[in-house]
C-alpha cells in the first residue's frame, strides 16, 4: 500500500470518512462514559446545596425545596478561600509560563541536536521522573531552608518550574517533527532560536495545548509540596486550604461534625473546580484551532 | 521516507557570505543554550535532592543530629521484610486493575473523539477531564462518602435493587478495586488527551488512501492506527506504570493504606517510613522502587518496540 | 512518514564509552561536593565514647528559666485548630496581665502534618507546641529537657503524665490534661431495661449488664468496639494503664505478651463473640446513629467523649452519665489514661524560655488554669473534656460546672476521683504511633474474628520487635 503525500491538506478531510460518531452504539457508549465520569462530580456539586446532615444520611435524595446555601455561607466564613485562590493564581501564571516556554525549548535541544553527553543528561532526567517525589521532599525542604525560601513564592514556583515530564513529553513530540523542516529553515537563514519559535512551536501546537492543559492541572492541584513548604495562612494555595479543611473532619471542632465539614468541603471544592473548568474550556478553542490551522505533514 | 539527522559538523550550505563562521558557532552552541534553563533548575532542584537521597539511603538518619552509616542495612531490611514485598504486590495488583483497562478505554475514546463531529468532541473532552481537574482532597471525600458502607450512595442504590451492603473501603477484598476505580476515574481523561495528541500526528492521508483501497473502519483501526499510535501508547504505558507504583496521595487520603495494609502501595509504604522519621529506610525504599520501575519500563520498551515504517 | 532515529529511552542505548567514564568522574565529584550539605555521617562508633557527667545546670539540653523581672519578647505557639485553640486563645489576655511584655503569636496549625518537617529542617520552628502524649517521645531529640524548670512542680503532677513525657530521667513535655477513662452509659435506655449501671464494678459486671440489655433489646450491640486502628490501640492502652502496664516498659522492652494484656484482649474478644458490641469508628456516622438509637449504650472511653454528648447527640442529650471504669479485678484501679497531651518546646525555637513562662502560667498558676478550664463561648459551663494534671488544681474547686448533656452531672468530681486512681508506670515509647500498623491492625483483625488474643499478642510482639524496637 503506497501513500502519496498531500502537502496541501489544510483541513482534516472529515467528509471523506464515514463519520464514526454517527453510529448509535458509539454515541451510547460515549454518553454512558460521560455519565460515569461526571456523576460523582455532579453529585458533589448538587450535594453542596443540600443541608449538611442530609448529605450523609440521604445521599441520593434530592429535595428541591430543601436546597440551601448554608454550606457556602459557612465555608466563606470559616475558610480563607480567597487567599488560596490568589496564591494559586500567582504560582500558576509564573510557573506555567516558565514551563511552557523553557520545557519545549529544552526538548528541542534534546530532540534535534546531537551533542556530547546528550544521552547521559537525558537519562538522568528519566531517572528523576521515576523517583517517587515524596522522598525528595525532605532534601528539597532543607534546601529551601538554606536559601531562606520557606513560605515564599519562590519555593512554590522554582522547584519543578521546568518540569522533567514536560521536557520528556515534548521531546517525544518534537522528535516526530520532520527534520527537513528544520534543515530547510536553516538553509533559509533562520537563526537557531528562530527555527524554534517560527517553525517548531507552531507545528507542535496541539501537543503544546495538551501540555498547557496538563501543566495548569498539575500546578492547580499540587498539594503535597505546597503543604510542606508554604502552608502559612498567608501563603496557602487553594489545595492547602482544602486539605486543612478536610483535616477538620475528624478534628475536635465546634459545630464541626462530620456532616457540616463535609458540606463545607463540597462547597469549597465546587468553587475550586469552576475556574479550572473555565480555563479548560477556553483552552479547548486553542486545541481545535491548532488542529484546523493544519499541521504540515510531509 | 525516512530522514536522517544531519550531523552538526560540516555545514554545506552557507546562505549568505557574512554569516559564515558565526552560523556554525551558533549552531554548535545552540543546544546548550536551549537546555541550560532546564538543566540549571534540574540540577538545583532535581539532581541535588536525588543525590542527597542516595547518600541518605545508606544511613539511619532520623532527621536530627548525625547520620549513622549502615551500608546496605536498609536495603537488606527492606528486601528481607514482608512489608516491602507486600506493598509491591499491592501496587502490582492495582496496576493490573488499572492500566490495561485504562489504556484500552483511553484508546477507544481517543479514536472516537478523533473522528467525531467537532462540537460534541470538545464537550466530551471537557467532560472526561473533569475528574482530573477536581482536587484530590475533594475527590477523596466524595469517594469516602459515596462508598460508605452504611450511608453511601452506592450501597443505597444496591439496597434499592435488593442487594446487600458491600464494605467498599472497609474490607481488604474491596478496598483495592475501589481505589483502582478512583484512580481510573481520575486519570483516564488525561490518558485520552495524550493518546489524542498522538493520534493527531497521524496523517489523514493515510486513512484516506486506506478508505480508497476499501479497508473497513475496524480494519483501519487495527492495521493503521494501532501500529502508528504504538509509540504514544508505549509512552502512556510507561507513564501510568510510574504513576501507579508511585501512587501515594490517593491511598493516603482515602484509605490511609488500610484496611490492614491492603491499600498500602509502594509509594505509601515509602511515605510511612518518613512519618516515622526513618528517613534512611525511606530513601533506600525509593531507590529500590526506581530500579524496579526502570526495569519494568525497559521491559515494555523491548516488548513493544517495533520497526517504524 | 518521517521517523527520526530516536527511541523512547535513549539512555539505555549504548552511550559512548567516553561519556560513561566521564559520567563516573562527574558524579563522584558532585557527591563529594555535596558531602558538605546534609547531615554529617558517622560510623556509629563515636557514640560509644563516654560522656562526662553533666549537671542539670550545665547540660545544654536542659532549659533554663529566664531570670529577668519582666521578661520581654515574642513567642510563637502552635495549637491544633478547633475548640481547644479558641480556649487557649482566650487565656492569652490573662497571661499578659502577668507578663505584659511578652507578645504571643498564637497559630492554628495542622501539627501532625507540619511539626516534623519544621523540626527536621529547622524552618519556622515554633516556641511551643501542643502535642499528643503518644507522640512526645518520638520527638525527644528535638525538644528541650524540662526537668530543670519543672522540678518544683514534678511532685505535684499526676504520675502518669510525668511518665509518658519522660525518657531516662529527662522530661520533654509540660503536662497539660489528664484524660481519665470513664464509663459513659445511657442511663435512660438502661433504666428502661431495668438495669442499674451504677452497680457495675468489674468488667465481668459490664459483660453481665450488656447481656441483660441485649436480652431486652435483641438488635443492640451495647458495648462500643472501636474500629479505627489508632484509636483502638489508644483505648487498649487505656485498659492496660488501669493494670499499670503498657506496650513497653521504661527501658523500651516490649511487655505485650503478659497476663494483663491477655485478660484485656479476652474481654474484648468475648464482647465480639457474644455479639455484645457495636463496631464503629469513634463518632463516625454509624457510631452516632447507634448511640442515638439506643443500640449502643456503654462507652468506655476517655473523658473527652463528653464532647460528643454535648455537640453530636442531640436526641439523647441528658440521657448520658459518666462513672468510673469498671475494674479488672475486684478492688482494682477504676481508671486508666487515654490520650492526653502536653506542651513541648523545640530546642530550635527562638524564645523557648519565654514559651516556658507561658505554659508555666497556663498549668501551674491558679489564674492560668482557672482561665483555661473556665466557661467560654465554646463551653458555656467550662471546658469539660479533660481535667488538669496538676494536683493542687485537681484538689481545688471544680473548674467546670455540671454538664447539662449529662443530666447536670458533676463530671468534675467523677473525673478527678478517677484521675487519682490511675496508676503510673506506663511510659510511651517513641515508636508508639508506628505500632498501630501492627498492634492496632492485629487488634482489629481480632475484632473481625480472624485472630485469637494469643495470636494478636504473639504476632504484634514479633512484628514490633523486628520492625520498630530493633531499628531504633
Amino acid at each position: 500500500m503506497t501513500t502519496t503525500a498531500l502537502p496541501t491538506t489544510r483541513r482534516r478531510p472529515v467528509i471523506s470518512r464515514r463519520p464514526l460518531g454517527a453510529t448509535v452504539g458509539v454515541q451510547v457508549f460515549l454518553v454512558l462514559l460521560t455519565l460515569a465520569f461526571l456523576s460523582p462530580v455532579v453529585w458533589a456539586l448538587v450535594s453542596a446545596f443540600k443541608p449538611a446532615a442530609s448529605i450523609i444520611s440521604a445521599p441520593l435524595a434530592f429535595d428541591p425545596s430543601a436546597l440551601t446555601l448554608e454550606n457556602y455561607t459557612r465555608m466563606f466564613a470559616d475558610v480563607p478561600i480567597g487567599r488560596g485562590f490568589m496564591n494559586t493564581a500567582v504560582v500558576l501564571v509564573i510557573k506555567g509560563s516558565v514551563t511552557l516556554f523553557f520545557a519545549p525549548l529544552a526538548a528541542y535541544g534534546f530532540a534535534k541536536y546531537d551533542f556530547p553527553f546528550k544521552n547521559l543528561l537525558f537519562g538522568t532526567v528519566l531517572i528523576t521522573l521515576m523517583l517517587p517525589t515524596i522522598v525528595l521532599i525532605i532534601p528539597l525542604l532543607l534546601e529551601m531552608k538554606a536559601l531562606g525560601w520557606v513560605n515564599t513564592y519562590q519555593a512554590l514556583i522554582l522547584p519543578g518550574a521546568v518540569d522533567a515530564f514536560a521536557v520528556f513529553w515534548m521531546r517525544q513530540v518534537i522528535a516526530a517533527v520532520p527534520d527537513e523542516l528544520v534543515d530547510a529553515a536553516r538553509v533559509d537563514g533562520c537563526s537557531e532560536i528562530g527555527i524554534f519559535t517560527r517553525i517548531v512551536l507552531p507545528v507542535i501546537r496541539p501537543a503544546m495545548a495538551g501540555l498547557a492543559v496538563l501543566t495548569v492541572m498539575n500546578i492547580y492541584n499540587d498539594f503535597v509540596w505546597p503543604v510542606v513548604v508554604a502552608s502559612s495562612s498567608r501563603m496557602a494555595t487553594l489545595q492547602v486550604v482544602l486539605s486543612t479543611l478536610a483535616q477538620n473532619i475528624t478534628g475536635n471542632r465546634i459545630d464541626a461534625d462530620y456532616a457540616t465539614v463535609t458540606g463545607e468541603l463540597l462547597a469549597a471544592a465546587s468553587i475550586a473546580l469552576i475556574p479550572l473548568l473555565v480555563i479548560f474550556i477556553l483552552l479547548q478553542r486553542h486545541f481545535i484551532n491548532g488542529i484546523l490551522a493544519g499541521s504540515v505533514k510531509g | 521516507m525516512t530522514a536522517t539527522v544531519a550531523p552538526p559538523a560540516p555545514i554545506v550550505v552557507e546562505p549568505t557570505p557574512h554569516r559564515g563562521g558565526k552560523s556554525r558557532l551558533r549552531r554548535a552552541g545552540a543546544p546548550y543554550l536551549f537546555i541550560l534553563p532546564f538543566l540549571a533548575m534540574f540540577a538545583a532542584f532535581g539532581v541535588y535532592p536525588m543525590i542527597f537521597t542516595l547518600r541518605l539511603s545508606f544511613t539511619s538518619w532520623r532527621g536530627s543530629g548525625a547520620a549513622e552509616w549502615v551500608g546496605w542495612g536498609n536495603y537488606t531490611y527492606l528486601l528481607q521484610g514482608e512489608a516491602f514485598w507486600a506493598s509491591m504486590a499491592n501496587s502490582a495488583v492495582l496496576w493490573l486493575l488499572i492500566v490495561p483497562i485504562q489504556l484500552t478505554i483511553g484508546l477507544v475514546v481517543a479514536v472516537l473523539l478523533n473522528s467525531a463531529k467537532v462540537r460534541l468532541r470538545s464537550f466530551y473532552r471537557v467532560a472526561f477531564l473533569v475528574p482530573f481537574v477536581t482536587p484530590l482532597v475533594a475527590v477523596a471525600q466524595i469517594w469516602t462518602v459515596v462508598f460508605d458502607q452504611r450511608f453511601g450512595a452506592v450501597n443505597t442504590a444496591l439496597n434499592a435493587l435488593g442487594l446487600p451492603d458491600i464494605g467498599w473501603l472497609t474490607t481488604s477484598t474491596w478496598a483495592k478495586p475501589t481505589l483502582a476505580l478512583l484512580f481510573l476515574w481520575k486519570t483516564t481523561g488525561f490518558i485520552v488527551i495524550i493518546l489524542l495528541s498522538g493520534l493527531q500526528s497521524i496523517d489523514a492521508s493515510v486513512y484516506e488512501a486506506a478508505s480508497l483501497d476499501g479497508a473497513s473502519r475496524v480494519r483501519q483501526l487495527w492495521s493503521i492506527t494501532l501500529p502508528l499510535v504504538r509509540r504514544t501508547l508505549l509512552f502512556a504505558l510507561v507513564l501510568q506504570t510510574l504513576a501507579v507504583f508511585q501512587m501515594f496521595a490517593e491511598p493516603f487520603v482515602v484509605t490511609q493504606g488500610g484496611p490492614y495494609g491492603s491499600t498500602t502501595t509502594a509509594g505509601l509504604y515509602l511515605y510511612n517510613h518518613i512519618t516515622r522519621a526513618d528517613l534512611g529506610t525511606g530513601a533506600a525504599n525509593s531507590f529500590l522502587l526506581v530500579i524496579f520501575v526502570m526495569a519494568l519500563s525497559l521491559l515494555f520498551v523491548r516488548l513493544l518496540r517495533s520497526e517504524d515504517k | 512518514m518521517p521517523h527520526p532515529d530516536t527511541t523512547l529511552l535513549p539512555a539505555f542505548r549504548a552511550g559512548t564509552r567516553g561519556s560513561r567514564a566521564l559520567a563516573g568522574v562527574v558524579s563522584l565529584s558532585v557527591v563529594a561536593a555535596l558531602a558538605a550539605c546534609g547531615p554529617s555521617i558517622t560510623t556509629g562508633e563515636d557514640d560509644e565514647a563516654p560522656q562526662p557527667a553533666e549537671t542539670v545546670a550545665s547540660d545544654p539540653n536542659v532549659l533554663q528559666a529566664p531570670s529577668e523581672e519582666s521578661p520581654s519578647g515574642e513567642i510563637t505557639i502552635w495549637d491544633r485548630s478547633g475548640d481547644l485553640f479558641n480556649v487557649f486563645d482566650a487565656v492569652i489576655d490573662d497571661f499578659n496581665a502577668k507578663y505584659p511584655d511578652i507578645v504571643v503569636n498564637h497559630e492554628a496549625v495542622d501539627i501532625d502534618a507540619k511539626l516534623q518537617n519544621a523540626l527536621i529542617t529547622g524552618t519556622e520552628v515554633p516556641d511551643g507546641v501542643f502535642l499528643d502524649d503518644a507522640k512526645v517521645a518520638g520527638f525527644a531529640d528535638y525538644l528541650w529537657d524540662l526537668s530543670g524548670v519543672l522540678d518544683p512542680y514534678l511532685a505535684d503532677i499526676a504520675p502518669q503524665k510525668v511518665d509518658v513525657a519522660s525518657i531516662d530521667g529527662a522530661v520533654y513535655g509540660v503536662p497539660f490534661d489528664l484524660d481519665p477513662g470513664l464509663l459513659y452509659y445511657n442511663a435512660t435506655a438502661l433504666e428502661d431495661a431495668d438495669i442499674d449501671a451504677t452497680q457495675i464494678e468489674t468488667y465481668d459486671d459490664l459483660l453481665e449488664v450488656a447481656r441483660q440489655y441485649k436480652e431486652a433489646r435483641p438488635d443492640s450491640g451495647p458495648i462500643h468496639l472501636e474500629q479505627s486502628a489508632f484509636l483502638g490501640q489508644l483505648q487498649l492502652e487505656m485498659y492496660a494503664s488501669q493494670l499499670g502496664t503498657s506496650m513497653a516498659d521504661a527501658d523500651g522492652e516490649l511487655r505485650l505478651d503478659s497476663p494483663e494484656y491477655e485478660q484485656i484482649l479476652t474481654f474484648l474478644d468475648t464482647v465480639r463473640a457474644e455479639d455484645l458490641g457495636t463496631r464503629a469508628e469513634y463518632l463516625s456516622p454509624t457510631d452516632i446513629e447507634t448511640l442515638e438509637s439506643g443500640e449502643q449504650v456503654l462507652y468506655p472511653w476517655a473523658i473527652w467523649f463528653s464532647f460528643a454528648t454535648q455537640q453530636l447527640l442531640p436526641e439523647t442529650a441528658g440521657d448520658w452519665r459518666a462513672m468510673p471504669l469498671p475494674a479488672w479485678d475486684a478492688g482494682g484501679p477504676r481508671s486508666g489514661a487515654m490520650g492526653g497531651s502536653s506542651f513541648v518546646l523545640p530546642k530550635e525555637g527562638e524564645s523557648s524560655e519565654l514559651a516556658w513562662l507561658f505554659y508555666e502560667f497556663l498549668m501551674f498558676d491558679e489564674a492560668g488554669y482557672t482561665a483555661v478550664w473556665r466557661p467560654n463561648d465554646v463551653y458555656p459551663n467550662g471546658l469539660n473534656t479533660s481535667i488538669p494534671s496538676y494536683l493542687p488544681a485537681m484538689d481545688g474547686p471544680a473548674l467546670f460546672g455540671p454538664v447539662d448533656a449529662l443530666g447536670g452531672q458533676a463530671l468534675w468530681a467523677v473525673a478527678v476521683e478517677a484521675g487519682k486512681e490511675i496508676p503510673g508506670g506506663a511510659p510511651i515509647p517513641p515508636w508508639w504511633a508506628g505500632a498501630v500498623d501492627y498492634l492496632g491492625n492485629d487488634l482489629q483483625r481480632m475484632l473481625d474474628g480472624d485472630l485469637t488474643p494469643a495470636e494478636v499478642l504473639a504476632q504484634s510482639t514479633q512484628d514490633i520487635q523486628a520492625n520498630l524496637v530493633d531499628r531504633q
